[in-house]
């Protein structure tokens, strides 16, 4: 249909033109005359339709101007004809070309017009989009057009908040500084200004808003202020959210312990969270079974009702406790916050196992510290070969050395003398010998020159390879063990020795009872046997005065034995008593000689007695007993025809006496023991001669207890000679020294 | 000095008698040759040695405590050369220990000392046949 009114339409002018012609051929109108309706139909499709269908109505018009003039022949029309033919062309041109030209203009509005519309539409979709709040205000703060964002901000509707003003929203305290803006805006003394203020919500609650105002030119007067408004709550809470897991992680990483951790960690989640109370619970103390906490612990994630939320703190995905925050008004976490909670959870978890694990190993560490620096043992630490790295407060004390010595000098030193005595007992050096537990005792010299005895016991440490890395070396003072274990030691030996002697003394003591009993079976063989003889008759009276004689002499030697033995026995056990005077030793001597002259007949007696002898102190009887036994076994033990001498000087503090003679001498082996009781010479010449074996054991005796000496010297057939000496009074020897001076 | 009985109708059976104590020897010496032996006389140890391996009495009466080496070590050295000679230890070492000591060493009997004069006479009869009288 459209294209058959198209054809119609297009058909139209052809049909005027036929019209006009038609009418101009009845009416035989000069063409001037037809000319204008012409023009018309040609300027209306110039103006209408396209330039190529003007163009071809101009020309048929053209055609139908000079259609008349040729067909009758008018030749005096036919220029005129032609002229108004031309100028039919040239309007067609023309005008089709004006045509044209508004057309485009036409169209080109259009588009501009079409993109304003889009563009706007683009631009309040983005200002409705956006997650600021946009408004569009007079200079006097009336709001021209809010966005929703903004609206929702301020908690009113848009239509809402078109009744109210910027500053009408504005709470008290800020409003003064709002309205102070938008004055200096009005009179465009500054372009834009911003600043953080509070903002009012209908119920009155503080909206914290960053307020952004521009002024937009207009014309002339009718400028207006673009205002933005950014919701600083959410950014406050996600700054305060992002500080608040910073300050709990500050206080994780600054603080060793749980203990001193969680205080912080819960004031921190308190305040920067916005929470009245911030509680931990762990999971072995006494946590609630039930509530939020009960709840929490059971499922394992965060819980929350109107006023609190607890989250649990989670190591490996274990709950191991759960940290509760209240409010004292309504206030549900929001999704941020739960996120935030989640992690502090997991992160507190995690610090609560590493602080645990820390903290156990610190106390180990510190244990062996402790054991390390307040051990009363010596600890060293060397290495594998042998230098000291390390040396414990215990070591240093106990050698008296700084480290710095112990290092350079002591302990080199240590192990010096105990590879030096390694060697003498040809074992292995510390270090090569070295096997765990083992120990070894040194002697070693402290700062302040003590020798001590240290006891050395090595373990050797290796690295992760095996291989031996250093070695720690316990050492021990132990001097006083040794010094006592030698004292024990020598109190054994003298024990031993004690015990060897009273052995001995049971031994001397049965040989004596054996000497003894021998000497006195020995005398009374003789007198049991003669006496038999005798008693069984048939005896010549020589033979039985001859016998009686044995049995006299054999009688008087077990008298004489038997006196002996008791005195010995008295002055042994300290019951001899002396009876001590003023004695002269000269005389002493003289008396001696007196005695034995009678029954010596056969030696000469000499005497060389020094006058000037003091008097000393001593029992005369006694001293005369010693003098006569020497004198005695002297006379017993010289040939017929030998000489006795007794002699007698001062020597020292001390008056010296001797008995010599011109005997049988004593033997070289027997010379020692002449002392002894019952150790009479019986070898060769001495053989025969009689004595009970106890005089010069009694003699040395009676010596020592005037306080002096006896000895003798002799050598075999050259005679003996007996010393003895006699302590002088101390007023005797000042005498001497007044004689002598 | 030995040979008193000379002129018994057969030869006297000997006896050496060695001790140091004179006594002790005079004693020996006159009981044994009142009970028909002859006596020889030795005052220590070599001199025992000596006498019996040279004049071969027919038992000894050896004292132990003697000079020189003592009766035991006499009595040693002549069993060594003389295994059967009879010697009896007379010794006034006279314990139950010294007995035993004595047979240990090889004597053939052993006389305390002092002794009566029939035991000497009995121990010396029963090593040497009863002499005939």
């Amino acid at each position: 249909m459209s294209w058959t009114r198209h054809l119609v339409r297009r058909a139209l002018p052809f049909a005027a033109l036929a019209v006009i012609l038609a009418i101009q051929a009845l009416a035989v109108a000069p063409s001037v005359v037809a000319f204008p309706l012409y023009l018309t139909v040609v300027l209306v499709v110039a103006l209408q339709q396209n330039r190529g269908e003007s163009l071809a109505v101009a020309v048929i018009a053209a055609m139908a101007v000079l259609f008349l003039p040729l067909a009758t022949g008018h030749t005096s029309e036919l220029l005129p004809a032609v002229l108004l033919a031309a100028v039919l062309l040239a309007v067609a041109v023309t005008m089709s070309e004006l045509t044209r030209h508004m057309r485009d203009a036409a169209s080109a509005e259009q588009r501009r017009l079409d993109g304003l519309v889009a563009s706007e539409r683009r631009l309040r979709a983005m200002v409705e989009a956006v997650d600021v709040g946009l408004g569009l205000a007079e200079l006097d703060g009336t709001w021209i057009q809010v966005n929703e964002p903004l609206a929702a901000l301020l908690g009113r509707t848009r239509h809402e908040l078109l009744r109210t003003t910027v500053s009408g929203l504005t709470s008290d305290e800020d409003r003064s500084s709002v309205e102070g803006a938008l004055g200096l805006l009005r009179t465009g003394d500054i372009t834009h200004w911003s600043a953080d203020v509070e903002q009012l919500r209908p119920d009155a609650q503080p909206v914290p808003v960053a307020l952004f105002m521009a002024r937009i030119p207009g014309a002339g007067a009718d400028a207006s202020l673009l205002v933005q408004a950014t919701d600083l709550a959410a950014r406050r809470r996600a700054d305060a959210m992002r500080d608040g897991i910073a300050a709990v992680r500050q206080a994780l990483i600054t603080s060793g312990a749980v203990a001193t951790a969680m205080p912080e960690v819960l004031d921190a989640l308190r305040t920067y969270l916005g929470w009245a109370r911030a509680r931990y619970w762990a999971r072995d103390a006494e946590m609630p079974a039930d509530g939020l906490v009960g709840r929490v612990v059971q499922s394992g994630v965060l819980a929350a009702d109107r006023s609190a939320v607890a989250f649990p703190v989670v190591d490996a995905g274990e709950v191991v406790g759960v940290i509760e925050l209240t409010s004292d008004r309504p206030r549900a976490p929001l999704d941020d916050e739960v996120t935030l909670l989640a992690t502090a959870g997991v992160e507190i978890g995690q610090f609560i196992r590493r602080s645990e694990t820390a903290q156990a190993l610190r106390r180990s560490e510190a244990d062996h510290r402790a054991i390390y620096e307040r051990s009363p043992i010596g600890i060293a630490r060397i290495s594998a070969d042998g230098e000291l790295l390390e040396a414990n407060p215990a070591l240093l004390h106990m050698l008296d050395h700084d480290e710095e010595t112990m290092r350079s000098s002591a302990w080199p030193d240590i192990l010096h003398a105990y590879d030096q005595a390694a060697a003498r007992s040809r074992t292995a050096s510390f270090l090569a010998g070295i096997t765990d537990g083992s120990s070894v005792q040194v002697r070693a010299a402290t700062g302040a020159g003590n020798w001590l005895w240290l006891q050395l016991t090595a373990t050797s440490i290796p690295d992760p390879q095996g291989r031996l890395e250093h070695v720690l070396v316990l050492v021990e003072d132990v001097t006083a063990v040794r010094e006592t274990s030698d004292r024990l030691a020598e109190s054994l030996e003298a024990q031993r020795e004690a015990n060897a002697n009273l052995e001995k003394l049971d031994s001397t003591k049965s040989e004596f009872l054996s000497i003894v009993s021998h000497e006195f079976r020995t005398a009374l063989t003789g007198i049991q046997g003669f006496s038999e003889l005798i008693r069984d008759g048939g005896l010549e009276a020589d033979e039985v005065r001859a016998y009686g004689g044995y049995i006299f002499n054999d009688a008087d030697r077990v008298n004489r034995l038997i006196g002996d033995m008791l005195d010995l026995d008295r002055m042994e056990s300290g019951r001899m008593t002396m009876r001590t005077a003023d004695v002269d030793i000269n005389e002493v001597l003289s008396e001696a000689i007196s005695r034995a002259v009678p029954s010596a007949v056969t030696v000469d007696f000499k005497s060389d007695l020094d006058p000037r002898l003091p008097i000393v102190a001593g029992d005369r009887d006694r001293l005369i007993q010693v003098v006569s036994n020497l004198v005695g076994n002297a006379v017993k033990y010289s040939p017929e025809g030998g000489t006795v001498t007794l002699s007698s000087r001062v020597e020292g503090r001390f008056a010296l006496l001797s008995v010599t003679d011109t005997g049988i001498g004593i033997p070289q082996d027997e010379i020692g023991h002449v002392f002894e009781r019952f150790r009479r010479v019986r070898s060769g010449a001495a053989q025969s001669i009689p004595g009970t074996g106890l005089g010069l054991t009694i003699v040395k005796q009676i010596v020592e207890m005037h306080g002096g000496k006896i000895w003798v010297e002799s050598a075999v057939g050259h005679g003996s000679s007996f010393h003895f000496t006699i302590p002088l009074t101390p007023e005797g020897a000042g005498a001497l020294q007044l004689r002598h001076g | 000095m030995a040979d008193v009985n000379g002129s018994a109708p057969r030869p006297a059976v000997t006896v050496l008698v060695a001790d140091d104590n004179e006594v002790a020897q005079r004693l020996c010496k006159r009981v044994l040759e009142k009970a028909g032996y002859a006596v020889l006389i030795a005052a220590d140890g070599l001199q025992a040695v000596d006498i019996a391996l040279a004049q071969r009495p027919a038992m000894i009466l050896m004292d132990v405590a003697m000079p020189g080496i003592d009766g035991l070590e006499a009595m040693r050295r002549i069993k060594a050369e003389i295994p059967g000679m009879p010697i009896v230890i007379a010794s006034a070492h006279s314990m139950a220990s010294d007995r035993e000591r004595f047979l240990a060493a090889g004597a053939d009997n052993v006389l305390s000392k002092p002794f009566r004069l029939a035991d000497l006479i009995a121990i010396v009869q029963s090593l040497t046949g009863a002499p005939t009288t």
